[in-house]
């Protein structure tokens, strides 16, 4: 297994793991530009009070993100990563973008969801290792429900 | 089914008949293949009858079981007092004294919060204060309004008006109190949006009050199932049985179509489409349209109103004495005193929303830093609806008469007849609002019922569609249903939201009461910057 890897992904849901996912993958990277966050958005809800009467659209979505992103990656010693905001269902998303990025590496937080949620949702983890053509990381979460 | 296909297959063995031989049909022949041909149309028009009837009736037996349990009456005697409808008397009165009468005190200052004055565009949220009580009033401005104040008075008589605004003008604290809460305890998401409601504030708030985790989560999840509940109900079948009803009524006066009550799935089906495009479909336009266009509509029928209570100016003071002798003396036949009361508050509940906690869902996105602010807002609520649009359809129905008219059947019929009575095609200006708010309201609702389906089976694609195409299942389940079962579900589910939002409100009561005091003083020493 190799010491550091070339492309390494790490997908963000800005929940308390991100920033221990941010840095397992700081350490297998030579250089921070070799590491790429990712957070995937759900599609717009059409009859959100925001979209009907507001000003919420994807534009509006994707600009938070990125800026959030950005901010999240400074505190953790990423500045240099390569940001990246995807519409859809995220384990797809987070493979494909993987697949088109020739990644070598998915590093990604379990949800470590029990119950009903365990039951319906899954988990995006056990989506990523099913899809992915590459190696992935899961990193336990501590404060599983 | 069996029916369709064997009045399918007599008819096919017919035609063969009839083709194979070469001789015309005789006059015998052919009136015998008209009689088999109608009594085919009405085995075919029986079957689908009895399916929906079948349906119609498998949802009453339901809905007897849910209303021995939710609707349970602990005051002995004649009259039903559901405990429910004391939790939220309760409520009301309780939250209108514990913030010292805030509904008369912080009137103009809502309408100036509501003009825009303190709206900051980089305050965090999703929508303006105006926007966020236009998104709840298109919620709250629906069938309820027009139809089920006229089942009131045709069941409690017009004292019920008295008992409906009182409950109107309590309960616009009681809607503060779980606006400001839904503002305090919302979560802003890294894209912007907002997640926030009852679900949220009993969580979390509960928690931070000392009490076990599993206490303030199990309200947040029986307050979720009832809302979902409420989204099918309420919010869902009620205006669907009431538009199809409109619609129908519409249909049958102009004789267009013979028996159009048989029809009322079609527009149901119709009906689930025009909510589907927004919904599934994604198509924001309409849904942006209807939106904007609902304080126009709600304009309109005012104006409507008035002009009818105009038209009968003579008899309008006669009214008010009669609301009042009724109210104080209502009769027997109305189930006294408490049978009323009871009536013009599940009325007024169902209608305004107040002490429930679905409005709470759209108010915690507003743009504010400010929570008590937008909770002053939200108290303009269920004035605008019930003191203002309730009582306007009330004075209506009792100043014509028509909920006194034999012949007027339930619901929105009556409201109908009442319309028809001064202006003869006031009834079309009735059926354009009653779609619209109804269209409105269907709209506001599945996003109250989509967030408390994620909130208890998470946030993904596939969730969200589950919840929708059960969304559009029950508009046409509504539109069959008979007024009876749907309005008894209606009301469980919608009357059963207070159970723990009034609880657990009045829990969390002492932090609204900080910080409607911290608040109030810093406005009253001017120290708010405004931005009109």
């Amino acid at each position: 297994m190799p010491l550091s890897y070339s492309t390494v992904i790490v997908p963000v849901d800005f929940s308390g793991e991100s920033p221990a996912a941010i840095q397992a993958g700081l350490e297998v990277v030579d250089d921070a530009s070799h590491l790429h966050l990712v957070h995937v958005l759900l599609p717009l809800d059409a009859m959100s009070p925001g979209v009907l009467l507001g000003d919420v659209s994807d534009e509006s979505r994707q600009e938070n993100v990125s800026k959030n992103l950005a901010a999240l990656a400074k505190e953790n010693g990423a500045a240099g990563a390569v940001r990246a905001v995807l519409f859809g269902t995220p384990g797809l998303e987070i493979t494909d973008y993987a697949k088109q990025q020739q990644a070598d590496l998915i590093v990604i937080p379990s949800h470590g969801f029990h119950g009903m949620k365990r039951l319906v949702l899954g988990s995006v983890a056990e989506r990523v290792i099913r899809y992915a053509d590459c190696s992935v990381l899961v990193l336990r979460r501590s404060d599983a429900e | 089914m069996l029916f369709l296909c064997a009045s399918v297959f007599s008819g096919t063995c017919f035609a063969q008949d009839d083709s194979a031989t070469s001789e015309p049909p005789t006059t015998a022949q052919s009136e015998a293949t008209s009689s088999q041909d109608e009594a085919a149309v009405e085995v075919e028009t029986a079957a689908e009858a009895t399916v929906a009837n079948r349906i119609n009736d498998q949802f009453g037996v339901v809905v007897g079981y849910m209303a021995s349990v939710l609707f349970w009456d602990p005051v002995p005697g004649e009259v039903t007092v559901p405990l429910i409808v004391l939790i939220l008397l309760f409520g009301s009165v309780f939250f209108t004294f514990y913030h010292g009468w805030l509904n008369i005190r912080g009137f103009i200052h809502a309408i100036n919060v509501t003009r825009g004055r303190y709206d900051n565009p980089s305050d965090p949220g999703e929508i303006s204060h105006f926007q966020a009580l236009t998104s709840a009033l298109s919620a709250t401005v629906g069938l309820g309004n027009i139809a089920s104040v006229a089942v009131a008075i045709q069941m409690g008589g017009p004292g019920a008006v008295v008992w409906m605004m009182l409950l109107g003008v309590l309960g616009m604290t009681a809607k503060f109190h779980e606006c400001t809460l839904a503002q305090v305890y919302r979560k802003i998401k890294p894209d912007g949006t907002v997640h926030g409601g009852p679900m949220y504030y009993l969580e979390i708030g509960l928690q931070e009050r000392g009490l076990p985790r599993s206490v303030g989560k199990g309200l947040g999840v029986v307050f979720a199932i009832f809302c979902i509940g409420g989204s099918f109900g309420g919010g869902n079948m009620f205006q669907a049985n009431q538009a199809t009803q409109a619609v129908i009524g519409l249909v049958e006066d102009s004789g267009l179509v013979k028996d159009a009550g048989d029809y009322r799935w079609i527009v149901g089906c119709v009906l689930a489409f025009l909510v589907g495009l927004v919904v599934i479909g994604g198509i924001k336009r309409i849904g942006q349209v209807t939106e904007k266009i609902i304080p126009f509509m709600c304009g309109v029928y005012v104006l409507a109103c008035i002009v009818i209570l105009t038209a009968n100016a003579s008899v309008l003071a006669d009214t008010v004495v009669l609301i009042i002798q009724s109210c104080l003396n209502p009769g027997a036949a109305y189930g006294g005193f408490v049978g009323v009361l009871v009536l013009g508050i599940k009325r007024a509940v169902f209608s305004n929303e107040a002490g429930i906690g679905s409005a709470a869902i759209a108010h915690a996105a507003a743009k504010t830093d400010e929570p008590v602010r937008e909770g002053v807002v939200a108290m303009l609520g269920p004035f605008i609806d019930t003191v203002v649009i309730c009582t306007m359809t009330a004075l209506v129905v009792i100043v014509s008469g028509a909920y006194k008219d034999p012949d007027a059947a339930e619901g929105i019929a009556i409201t109908q007849l009442a319309f028809a009575g001064t202006v003869s095609w006031f009834p079309v200006i009735l059926a354009v609002s009653v779609f619209l708010f109804a269209y409105s309201t269907m709209i506001s609702w599945s996003y109250y019922g989509e967030k408390a389906w994620q909130y208890l089976f998470g946030q993904s694609q596939s969730v969200k569609l589950s919840y929708r195409i059960f969304f559009l299942i029950f508009i046409v389940l509504g539109a069959i249903a008979s007024l009876k079962n749907v309005l008894d579900f209606s009301d469980l589910m919608i009357l059963s939201m207070a159970f723990p939002n009034v609880i657990g409100g009045i829990i969390l009561a002492p932090k609204v009461k900080s910080l409607l005091n911290n608040y109030w003083a810093r406005y009253k020493n001017n120290e708010f910057k405004t931005y009109r």
